[in-house]
């Protein structure tokens, strides 16, 4: 009996989605003389719970030229604009904000999809040792680690010391790619305090009640036991998941006025980096083998903190203040 | 608005009515090998996961590979010479292990691919085990034959009494991995009719 409602339930939630609820947008639109559109951009102020909405609605619209809209290129979107007002009558002239609205959310639309496609561009590029270019970001790396140590040679086991496996780091790029570095680089590069403070902190000896008699008699790790690079590419590993699962679409449409960019998407994964540290530092894990355990609560934590759509994980730049509250 | 194909997968599968499928035996089992021997992907495979985007493993995860006769749950172990030291931690409770290796490694790392071994063949946890040894990536060229892994490892010699599988394969044909692990199960259905267990 129970299995019999469950069942009723599922197929008049499938009624409903598939029928109904297109009368009642009809049926509201006559009583309040606006298209979803137009009220969706009337009742939510600009940021990511309008930019969601649109995209929604565009997703969702019987009207082809509606729904492939968000896939346009992003010189297309003047005109898909102009095409999508004349579709659905809304006058230019009575609603002149109405069509700036709809511009920038379609922009913050199409660069993600656009950032998404170029970051998996980036993550399929192996990394190459023959290529000139890929070494220099490699020692770039060292560099801006370690400036005060130089690097004996370019297979060595110095590249432990900053968390690679082996001494050659080109192995551990498996999976993420070109992209793992690239993310690596910019932390080093652009958040160099913070990136050599996490470093110094994952290779320190861990705090801890135990004697030290006690300490050597259970042969614990020394350190706080992580792996800067390892975790480094892991944490890349887990951007890219977020931003192919559309979670991070909150963040973005609510930090990036137009479209979100690789830049955009670097300086997430210096947040992300910072915020683990601060988070395995927290947790006070035994060592490195709890790692997975970790990870998954702080992906967790991050996917509950991206259901809020006023969320945004690192306000660099706020949203734009030009667009106009209607 | 609502996700229509969420409701449409939930309508179908209420429709169909379909009961549970009727209880596998499980058996736990350890995966071990050196970074880059490629646990986590034959394992994802075997799951039917994409390996694509597999980064390296930090400390372990646990998978549930099913089969037509039995589930495994598989603890793998990550292989960086920092992480080894813990294996033994998880040897306990393991009723089998799979020992993978990469057939085209230098000749330094294969020395230490076989040490590993040894000292897992040895270990007084895993010894009484059936082993599954993974000869993997035969498709690079510069891949040694099974003949010449048994060889080098020792393994005729030092396994002598215990049971084991050594298999030569590579991502492209899961066909042959699901083939040695049907053998692995074999050896610990076996395993389950002994009246003793260590």
């Amino acid at each position: 009996m129970k299995h019999f409602l469950r069942m009723f339930v599922q197929v008049c939630l499938y009624f409903y989605c598939k029928c109904l609820w297109r009368c009642l947008k009809f049926v509201v639109r006559k009583l309040t003389g606006q298209c979803e559109l137009q009220r969706i951009c009337y009742n939510t102020k600009p940021g990511a719970a309008r930019t969601m909405k649109i995209e929604a609605s565009l997703k969702g619209s019987k009207c082809k030229r509606l729904q492939t809209s968000v896939n346009v290129h992003p010189d297309a979107i003047e005109k898909t604009i102009d095409d999508i007002m004349e579709l659905k009558r809304i006058n230019p002239d009575i609603n002149p904000q109405l069509g700036v609205s709809l511009q920038a959310c379609l922009l913050q639309i199409v660069g993600y999809r656009n950032l998404i496609a170029e970051v998996e561009k980036l993550r399929r590029e192996p990394y190459d040792s023959e290529n000139p270019q890929h070494e220099e970001m490699l020692l770039k790396l060292w560099k801006c680690l370690k400036p005060d140590s130089p690097l004996k040679a370019r297979i060595s086991k110095q590249w432990c010391e900053i968390g690679f496996q082996g001494d050659d780091p080109k192995t551990d790029f498996r999976g993420m790619g070109l992209l793992g570095l690239y993310n690596l680089v910019y932390f080093a590069e652009w958040d160099t305090e913070i990136a050599q403070q996490v470093l110094t902190d994952s290779l320190h000896p861990k705090y801890s009640q135990l004697s030290k008699a006690e300490w050597e008699k259970k042969k614990f790790d020394k350190a706080i036991g992580y792996s800067f690079a390892i975790v480094g590419i892991n944490i890349t590993d887990l951007a890219y998941n977020l931003l192919v699962s559309g979670a991070l679409k909150t963040h973005f449409y609510n930090v990036a006025p137009e479209a979100p960019t690789l830049t955009h998407f670097q300086q997430t994964f210096c947040y992300l980096m910072h915020e683990f540290h601060k988070f395995w530092i927290d947790e006070d894990p035994l060592d490195i083998m709890e790692f997975n355990r970790v990870r998954e609560k702080f992906y967790k934590r991050i996917l509950r903190q991206l259901q809020n759509p006023e969320m945004a994980l690192c306000p660099h730049f706020a949203a734009s203040e030009s667009l106009i509250n209607m | 608005m609502c996700s229509t194909e969420w409701t449409q997968k939930r309508c179908f599968r209420a429709l169909c009515c379909k009961g549970p499928p009727p209880p596998r035996p499980e058996y736990d089992l350890v995966c071990i090998g050196l970074s880059g021997s490629g646990k986590t992907s034959l394992l994802s495979q075997l799951c039917s996961e994409s390996p694509e985007n597999i980064v390296s493993t930090t400390g372990f995860s646990i998978k549930a590979v099913p089969f037509q006769n039995a589930i495994l749950n598989v603890k793998e172990l990550g292989g960086a010479d920092n992480i080894r030291k813990y294996w033994s931690r998880y040897y306990q409770g393991s009723q089998g292990v799979i020992f993978v290796l990469d057939s085209a490694s230098s000749e330094d790392d294969l020395e230490t691919a076989r040490n590993e071994l040894h000292s897992a063949l040895q270990h007084p946890q895993l010894c009484t085990l059936p082993f599954l040894i993974l000869a993997n990536h035969q498709d690079k060229p510069a891949a040694r034959s099974v003949q010449e892994i048994k060889k080098y490892f020792e393994l005729e010699p030092l396994a002598r009494g215990k049971r084991w599988i050594l298999k030569p394969c590579s991502l492209d044909d899961m066909e042959a991995v699901k083939d040695s692990f049907s053998l692995l199960i074999n050896l610990l259905e076996e395993r389950d009719f002994e009246p003793s267990r260590m």
